[in-house]
């Protein structure tokens, strides 16, 4: 009888340890999930060794490789332009809106470079995120900037289209064949920058017959 | 023996249903928030003018507007808040940002909130419990990308004696 009350104590013992081994687990992986949620946006270098491109990690959407999606949209002048209407051109897609600082950052270099790199067929694409800012502020935002490549007014859904933009900003970098070959989050160095466009320029060179592009391209 | 095989079988049902627990009540995801409210109950005097104060926390590593940023394309941080029984509240009241400059753009200076910042909202409540909804309103970067604006749910309870 003693001896059975001992072994009743013990495992009532043990089963209030295993309850509390799982409330502590349990406890332990909320506080973990809840630092993962606080830390999960933060600046890291893009690829180790290239020189610590500023992107933001998680946020790169998945298109790299992948087929950039079309879209038609209407420019600052009236004028509809479409990613199709520069099938077989090099294409830096630019997401940005007149509220964020690093974006007015680099557009001045990208005009730059849209000049440099004419030549071998490179455009750019501005796409202002914030159309409810109005046309005559983000005409003003992109007046001051110094671009003069065609500014589009996004309509919703072209921002989810390329995953959603939650950091801006975000620069897709499209070649000939219409295939992303760079995707990036934050503002780079200019170096980078013009590292990305000799990529996506030199991108699709020796492809071959010209890839199906998805969404009209 | 009987007994204790049932019992050992008892044990690791219930340490199999404990080990499960977490994935039970997975919260669901939330949109990111780039600033926290600390909610804390405060008392304050019934029918006499009084300051209800809200307190933020910008996640380290941000920043936000201040209420007056120094350019009109910036968003500004604001609260609005929704009527409530038994309160009169008034104009929100903003505490001065600092000044800010992004290391690549060192000549435009910014207004900015980072880390705490206490907004004061004047009310005269009746006397018993209340609780004053409203939404924070901001646009958050950090040192080398900006964020959409984002609207934070506040929900303040106080009771007026």
């Amino acid at each position: 009888m003693k001896r059975s009350a001992l072994f009743l104590g013990l495992i009532v013992v043990g089963i209030s340890m295993l309850l509390w081994a799982g409330w502590h687990n349990l406890r332990e992986r909320k506080l973990a999930m809840q630092k993962a949620q606080q830390n999960r946006v933060e600046l890291i270098p893009d690829k180790a060794g290239q020189g610590g491109q500023s992107t933001v990690e998680g946020e790169e959407p998945h298109l790299r490789g992948k087929a950039a999606p079309g879209f038609a949209l209407v420019s600052l002048d009236g004028k509809k332009v479409s990613l199709s209407d520069y099938k077989g051109r090099p294409v830096l897609v630019n997401f940005w809106a007149t509220w964020c600082g690093p974006c007015k950052v680099e557009m001045p270099w990208f005009e730059e470079f849209r000049k440099q790199y004419a030549g071998q067929g490179f455009e750019i694409l501005g796409l202002a995120d914030d159309v409810d800012a109005g046309k005559d502020a983000i005409a003003k935002v992109a007046h001051k900037t110094g671009v003069s490549y065609p500014i589009l007014l996004t309509d919703g859904k072209v921002q989810t289209a390329y995953g959603g933009l939650d950091v801006l900003p975000m620069s897709f970098y499209v070649d000939k064949n219409g295939l992303v070959v760079e995707v990036t989050a934050g503002l780079g160095t200019k170096d980078e920058i013009e590292a990305n466009i000799k990529k996506t320029i030199a991108s699709g060179t020796a492809a071959g017959p010209t890839k199906q592009i998805a969404g009209g391209l | 023996m009987r007994l204790g095989v049932m019992l050992a079988g008892l044990i690791v049902g219930c340490g199999t249903l404990v080990a499960q627990m977490g994935s039970l009540d997975a919260p669901a995801a939330k949109p990111k928030q780039y600033v926290v409210f600390a909610a804390e109950p405060q008392t304050l005097k019934a029918g006499a003018k009084s300051v209800v104060e809200l307190h933020f926390r910008v996640m380290d590593g941000f920043h936000v507007n201040s209420h007056t940023p120094k350019s009109e394309l910036l968003i500004p941080t604001q609260v609005t808040f929704k009527p409530a029984d038994g309160v009169k509240a008034g104009a929100a009241e903003y505490p001065a940002g600092t000044s800010y400059s992004f290391s690549f753009d060192p000549s435009e200076k910014l207004d900015v909130y980072s880390g705490e910042f206490t907004v004061k909202l004047p009310v005269v409540a009746e006397a018993g419990q209340h609780t004053v909804d409203g939404v924070l309103r901001y646009q958050a970067c950090d040192h080398a990308a900006c964020y959409p604006p984002k609207s934070l749910p506040v929900q303040v309870v106080f009771t007026a004696k």
